[in-house]
């Protein structure tokens, strides 16, 4: 906190940014405070959305806020959210358009345990798998699709599981997998006692069914208005300076996190590995989407099986370099 | 020491069958452990691993005992890592709850006493008020009232809790303001006293016994609200946020010591009405 | 902003007509008492409807009560599923489970007064407490299919009945207890033919209670891990792909069996206490 003041004061030294005509603008987070959002935390802990003219608050997700109806409640600017869920929002009528696309690979995975006898993805037949929901099913039921193996249950199929918060069903044998970020619920498998040698993961994706994960989006209408799209500039270029300094100082990154997470759980331990893994996750975007891999999340939505989650190509006009082209250069 | 003692002792079979418990409920695990390493174990290797396990399906007592003793005692009451910072919190919407309940729920009796349409139109829908599932509306709360430029979580918890709590309210009161018997109205109505009069000199204090009665269960209902509130619906802090991250994080001492906390906290709040309502009844002649 | 307007004049309007009814003779009739709720009812609809569309709310945010309806009429099939695997094998088995475990037990309390002075403060006590807690405790212990549904309702039904039943049993007085002595009848015979009909509305008191708990109970549950159909699943599920007419109208479902089930809780309570004066 008081490097943010500091920051600030360096700024009004300087006689550089209009240090009190700060421009307001709310990020809501996809999930609760953790490393997962650090470049967010990063920037603001360390000023550099100050040193943009921005004062940006930062609002914490939990399992039943759906990121996509604050912002169409008008209860943010700007939201951290999946592809899949943003695209299915926008299908609904809500126009989400990704601006920036911080996470260049999937950190999702299926995590199994090879004494419930899953070596391969034939194994699957006939067993239990646990997979989220709230949106972040559709990635999976592709897969499945594509794998011809229905998800009714029954000896040909999988019986599928709405999995809670945690992992505990993998623990107690009552999944054969379960849905895993690289950067969280895996671990807790390891930490519970698994070992790496007990479980078989695979990947989103190594299976090519991956689908991009913690984008920016905002509604159209910011889009139309010149000044909106300054302030969304300038958060931008903060943020994804935010993310580069948290992939360089994973550890000092972690602690700024644990310092912003109000519920006052979380552990050195579990923020440091999860930047450590989620750095890789990062690593390779400068915050421009790459319109292969929206395509690439695109096709596997569409070939969702019975229920896709969209029905359609929405096109070129749910993504824009627009932000990202200023910010970046 | 009649009435303490009883207590005591089905308070130790609690505890003794919680004991007995852990080692059934945590033992396939420990079992399971070892096979994969290869060791043996004893009968009493095993009970002593399940009552010290880092996640276990039960924890033992002193485990929570022991992470009770860390986030209460040894820790700040200002830090987010104290349990009693999270209780504030907690309490705070849980108040303003139970007030805004209360008051509801007495605005309401008020009206479908005096008025014979809202006794009509609004009864049966209060019943089925509740029939909701008040964890279906709660983010649904926070969003509109985000909509509205209501900023923070107090107030969308606080709504969710006072929706839980006014239905007791206003049912007892319903009941106690109704309760003066035609005779005493009668009576009242030989002082020519006016409908005000009425009101607050027969049917208010009439109802204050009813009403306490109800308060106890009111102010329960409304933690109750509270800790919903904050379970699903991704609340930074307060007892239901802990009980959220402890399942998340399979922390299953943080998800225990919350509930405890949560019980000594309803305890505390009905305990505090409980003395309310006889000093109250004291004071107002109702023999007790 | 007319629609607003109109949203307004309409609530009036059914104000008055229903000012209208209650005054009339129609008032004490059967079609009067059922009358004035359902016009009540269908205005609050009506002006919900009105103030969504006068006001441009996003139906990602409350949809209105047409396009809930659409939904609930075009998705009976899912519902249907839905409320069977929470009502009737989450939330009834639970209740039946639950109510039974406590009137057995609280009659066991009832024959020793050292156990009624120890547990009753206590179950008095766990009563207060907020044991939707437990449900993410209960989901690991039971699993993900209804059986923890049902254990987190046994849970939430439990005290309120084993409190209600115990004070019931304490209901009679010493003259009436007396009079079954000197008829010589045993501690079943005066149980069956006193003690147990007068702690009826007591116990009935707790039920009603209970069945609102015990719907509620199975769909909290289910938000900690369930199988793919339930209500809670589908209330947690569409909320993230901002399907909200289908919530709406699972809400409908729970409410509409909340009611019924409390309905029928209430008939048979007429029908055993009908000696009672609140029944008269």
């Amino acid at each position: 906190m008081k490097k943010r003041v500091f920051a600030g004061a360096v700024a009004l030294a300087l006689g550089g940014a209009p240090a009190f005509a700060l421009d307001d603008l709310t990020l809501q987070l996809k999930w609760v405070t953790q490393a997962q959002f650090a470049g967010y935390y990063v920037a603001l802990e360390n000023g550099y959305y100050e040193e943009e003219g921005l004062d940006v608050t930062i609002k914490p997700g939990g399992p039943d806020i759906a990121p996509t109806q604050v912002i169409a409640g008008g209860g943010a600017d700007v939201t951290v959210e999946w592809m899949p869920a943003a695209l299915a929002a926008r299908e609904k009528g809500l126009p989400l358009v990704n601006i920036a696309q911080p996470f260049k690979s999937s950190g999702m995975m299926l995590t199994c345990r090879k004494d419930a006898g899953v070596a391969t993805t034939d194994d699957f037949k006939g067993k239990t798998l646990g997979v989220w929901f709230f949106g972040n099913e559709f990635p999976f039921l592709s897969w499945m699709s594509q794998l011809g193996i229905p998800t009714e249950g029954g000896s040909d199929g999988v019986e599928v599981l709405k999995q809670g918060f945690n992992v505990d069903p993998i623990l107690q044998g009552q999944a054969a997998c379960i849905s895993t970020m690289t950067y969280n619920e895996y671990w807790q498998v390891i930490d519970a006692g698994l070992s790496a040698d007990d479980l078989v993961v695979f990947k989103y994706e190594d299976q090519g069914v991956a689908t991009l994960e913690d984008g920016l989006y905002v509604l159209e209408d910011k889009l139309g208005d010149p000044g909106e799209v300054d302030k969304l500039v300038r958060f931008v270029r903060a943020s994804m300076k935010g993310w580069k300094y948290a992939e360089d100082n994973p550890d000092e990154a972690a602690l700024i996190v644990l310092d912003y997470d109000e519920t006052g759980a979380q552990t050195e331990m579990h923020q440091k590995r999860m930047m450590g893994e989620i750095a890789k996750l990062t690593a390779g975007s400068n915050g421009a989407l790459v319109p292969a891999d929206f395509q690439r999340t695109v096709d596997t939505l569409l070939a969702g099986g019975s229920d896709p989650v969209i029905t359609a190509d929405p096109g070129d006009s749910a993504w824009t370099h627009a932000v990202t082209d200023a910010a970046l250069n | 020491m009649n009435r303490i003692l009883p207590i005591l002792v089905v308070l130790a079979a609690i505890l003794a069958l919680w004991y007995a418990a852990v080692v059934p409920m945590n033992a396939g695990w420990t079992i399971a452990q070892a096979q994969r390493a290869g060791h043996e174990l004893t009968f009493l290797d095993v009970v002593a691993d399940t009552m010290s396990q880092d996640r276990p399906r039960l924890p033992a007592p002193h485990q929570v005992a022991a992470e009770l003793k860390k986030t209460v005692l040894d820790t700040k009451v200002t830090s987010k890592r104290s349990l009693v910072f999270h209780g504030w919190i907690t309490l705070q919407s849980t108040l303003w709850g139970f007030a805004l309940g209360t008051t509801v729920g007495i605005g309401m009796a008020v009206s479908i006493v005096y008025s014979k349409t809202a006794n009509m139109s609004l009864m049966p829908w209060a019943i089925i008020s509740q029939t909701i599932p008040i964890v279906a509306i709660a983010p649904m709360i926070i969003v509109v009232l985000a909509t509205l430029g209501v900023e923070g979580r107090t107030v969308p918890k606080a709504i969710i809790s006072a929706y839980l709590c006014f239905f007791p309210v206003l049912v007892s009161m319903v009941k106690g303001l109704r309760s003066p018997g035609a005779m005493q109205i009668d009576l009242m109505k030989t002082y020519s006293a006016n409908a005000g009069q009425t009101f607050w000199k027969l049917r208010l204090p009439a109802s204050v016994p009813y009403l306490f009665t109800s308060l106890k269960v009111g102010i329960a209902a409304a933690l109750v609200g509270t800790i919903v509130g904050e379970l699903p619906t991704g609340a930074i802090q307060g007892l239901g946020a802990r009980i959220l991250i402890g399942d998340q994080f399979g922390n299953p001492l943080m998800i225990w010591s919350a509930l405890i906390a949560a019980a000594c906290l309803a305890g505390a709040l009905v305990s505090i009405v409980a003395v309310l309502q006889s000093l109250a009844l004291q004071r107002m002649g109702y023999a007790r | 902003m007319t629609l607003v307007l109109a949203a307004l004049v309409l609530w009036m309007a059914a104000w008055l007509l229903n000012t209208r009814i209650a005054g009339s003779s129609l008032a004490s009739s059967y079609i009067g008492r059922v009358a004035v709720p359902v016009v009540f009812g269908l205005s609050v609809l009506a002006i919900w409807e009105l103030v969504v569309r006068g006001l441009n709310v996003p139906q990602v945010i409350l949809p209105a009560p047409t396009i809930i309806a659409e939904t609930f009429a075009a998705e009976t099939g899912t519902l249907w599923i839905d409320f069977r695997q929470t009502a009737l094998k989450g939330a009834i088995s639970g209740y039946v489970i639950g109510c039974l475990a406590a009137f057995v037990v609280a009659l066991a309390i009832d024959r020793s007064t050292f156990l009624r002075r120890g547990l009753l403060p206590i179950g008095n006590f766990v009563a207060a407490l907020p044991i939707v807690g437990t449900a993410p405790i209960l989901v690991n212990w039971f699993g993900f299919d209804w059986q923890s549904k049902a254990a987190v309702v046994v849970v939430m039904v439990f005290f309120p009945i084993l409190v209600n039943t115990v004070q019931g049993l304490a209901d009679t007085a010493a003259m009436q207890r007396d009079l079954m002595r000197t008829y010589s009848a045993s501690y079943w015979q005066t149980l069956l033919k006193l003690r147990l009909p007068a702690a009826m509305p007591f116990v009935f008191n707790g039920l009603k209670i209970a069945t609102t708990l015990a719907l509620i109970g199975a769909i909290v549950a289910e938000y900690f891990g369930s199988p793919t159909r339930g209500m809670g699943f589908r209330i947690s599920t569409s909320v993230g792909t901002l399907e909200l007419a289908m919530v709406w109208s699972e809400i409908a479902v729970a409410a509409l069996a909340g009611t019924l089930f409390y309905g029928a809780v209430t008939l048979v309570e007429r029908w055993v206490t009908f000696w009672h004066p609140s029944q008269r």
